[in-house]
């Protein structure tokens, strides 16, 4: 028997756990990650929002395994565009499709494609120094209004609800700070078609909030509530009410709940956004005043995207186990969809990992591997060409912040002293 | 003397600890790393030391893989006098349950007559150390005081 050569296309948490469970079937195997991006880490980097650091630390596993257990990174490579799928295929044993999920979800109601309404996924990538985002400059105003009762929704509310003092220790640029500061924002609405109890965030995100200064929270009186049935709701509500009973200070910036509330068609005033209508299960509705409007309600394939899934995918596909095609897997959000976090993801590659090695069984690798493709593929970034951008910006890190990270990706290239295609690293 | 050490995790950073502990050791000791999900209470002897690395998640839970274990000594409620542990946690002091995970499972093995050996060793995801540098001190202290 002799192992694979495996590609994994995408090097966020499931393309790295991905790598790592591999490793312990096939010792021997050559495993390469791919990114679209110069730097690693995907969604670690930039969904994870910028001041949860210790959440990001999960890093730290990943490095080693680039480090000691001979998992190559070659960043800067999309596929789809440096190089086709259909080659990177005839290049490699397994190719494991981990990209994610890039796109917003949109809210699919009248109106939403007026100005100043903005996906959340594009928010964090903002706030993250996402390269992709550099041109976006969001115009919050003084009352923004966030759609989805999720993790992600709550993430995007602290960040605009947090007073800039509070970022320190975290990898918040002044790029983005400026891009917060610049609105004066006064109040927060956050809509969640769910009742209280059963909102999709988990409780240590709303206890996180009360640890905010300067902010004042309300849960609208016409909200839906709930009954708890465990001690998991029950924990939920106290900790949401909670919220509500700290003294209310001079000049605080207002935050209102609005739970039970479905959206249902945004109005704008000159093309851009003026307020959303939401209305509740026994079909009473109301106008919430917007002078933004961030949706948070999953997340989607881009589109035009070169790895639409229903296309790639062939008559023996299964997705339960991640297999697309002979010899072609996936793993993660792509394979799933936009559910679960860190863990849930590890638990998937692992479950993946496992089909990916019964499918493969004693087959004789017949295919070279990254030598094979080497050539075509441009500048790309090898994980050494990666730790030079990764040192540069801890050195660069301002008083008060982790990291500055670079933004763009023509200084990435640069730091990182790409290799032409086909020079050994 | 033989070593068991025995993770909790979640995102494997646990788990990383664990291999780091079992490859400073190896030389000196007879050490094996096993997630917890896979250790059942028949296995947790007096012969062995344990070195159990635990996280801490949610709203200061066990972690997923730590469940079974603790579940099964809070039904079965064996007796484990004689086992001698260390424990080591993982947390992230941006949280008010900064490492409580390793707190629930240290106190359900003493509960049931194990004694706990030395400080519990931590790690703060927030301070940037390297788990592996903090709990590799922290695993050879346990040891030289035995």
């Amino acid at each position: 028997m002799s192992a694979p050569s495996v590609a994994i296309i995408g090097s966020g948490p499931s393309g790295c756990y991905m790598a790592q469970a591999l490793r312990r079937h096939w010792a021997e195997a050559e495993i390469v990650i791919f990114d679209r991006l110069p730097v690693p880490y995907g969604l670690v980097r930039y969904g994870v929002a910028p001041d949860h650091p210790g959440t990001k630390a999960v890093t730290r596993q990943f490095e080693r395994m680039f480090e000691r257990d001979s998992i190559q990174f070659v960043g800067n490579v999309e596929v789809g565009k440096s190089i086709s799928l259909e080659a990177l295929r005839a290049a490699f044993d397994v190719v494991v499709i981990a990209s994610g999920l890039h796109g917003d979800r949109p809210l699919g109601i009248a109106g939403e494609d007026v100005a100043h309404v903005y996906g959340a996924g594009r928010i964090t990538r903002l706030l993250n120094d996402h390269p992709d985002e550099a041109g976006l400059a969001p115009r919050f105003g003084r009352s923004p209004v966030i759609v989805g009762n999720g993790n992600v929704a709550i993430d995007v509310l602290r960040l605009l609800a947090k007073a800039p003092a509070d970022f320190h220790g975290s990898e918040l640029s002044e790029e983005s700070l400026a891009q917060l500061v610049a609105h004066d924002i006064q109040q927060v609405h956050i809509v969640g078609r769910a009742s209280a109890v059963q909102a999709k965030f988990d409780t240590v995100m709303i206890r996180e909030l009360a640890k905010l200064q300067g902010v004042h929270f309300e849960v609208s009186a016409d909200s839906v509530l709930g009954e708890a049935t465990d001690a998991a709701q029950l924990a939920k509500l106290e900790a949401i009410l909670g919220l509500t009973d700290r003294p209310c200070t001079q000049g605080a910036r207002k935050v209102v709940f609005h739970f039970g509330w479905a959206p249902q068609s945004i109005h704008s005033t000159h093309g851009a956004v003026s307020a959303l209508q939401v209305s509740d299960a026994t079909g009473n509705s109301k106008v919430i005043d917007a002078s933004s409007l961030i949706t948070a309600v999953g997340f989607q394939e881009s589109s035009g995207s070169s790895l639409e899934r229903e296309r790639i995918s062939s008559a023996a596909a299964q997705l339960d186990k991640g297999l697309l095609d002979q010899g072609l897997f996936c793993t993660g959000w792509y394979r799933r969809g936009p559910t679960g976090t860190i863990p849930d993801n590890r638990n998937d590659a692992k479950q993946v990992a496992e089909h990916i090695v019964a499918h493969w069984g004693s087959k004789v690798s017949a295919k070279r591997g990254l030598q094979a493709i080497a050539q075509g593929l441009g500048d790309t970034v090898s994980y050494q060409g990666w730790t030079r951008i990764d040192r540069a910006e801890l050195s660069i890190a301002p008083e008060g912040r982790q990291r500055r990270k670079l933004r763009d990706i023509a200084s990435m290239l640069k730091l990182a002293q790409t290799t032409r295609s086909g020079e050994q690293p | 003397m033989n070593i068991k050490v025995i993770y909790g995790t979640e995102t494997g950073n646990a788990e990383m600890v664990a291999d780091d502990i079992v490859e400073a050791l190896s030389d000196d000791f007879d050490i094996e790393s096993a997630d917890m999900s896979k250790v059942s209470i028949t296995d947790v002897s007096a012969e062995n030391f344990y070195f159990v690395v635990c996280s801490t998640y949610g709203d200061g839970e066990l972690p997923n893989s730590a469940k079974p274990l603790f579940d099964s000594l809070e039904r079965h409620k064996p007796d484990l006098t004689g086992v001698r542990f260390a424990v080591f946690g993982l947390g992230d002091s941006f949280y008010a349950t900064y490492n409580k995970g390793s707190e629930i499972i240290a106190n359900a093995f003493t509960a049931l007559g194990a004694s706990q050996v030395g400080e519990r060793g931590l790690h703060d995801a927030t301070s940037g150390d390297l788990p592996g540098d903090v709990a590799l001190p922290w695993a050879k202290q346990v040891l030289s005081a035995l």
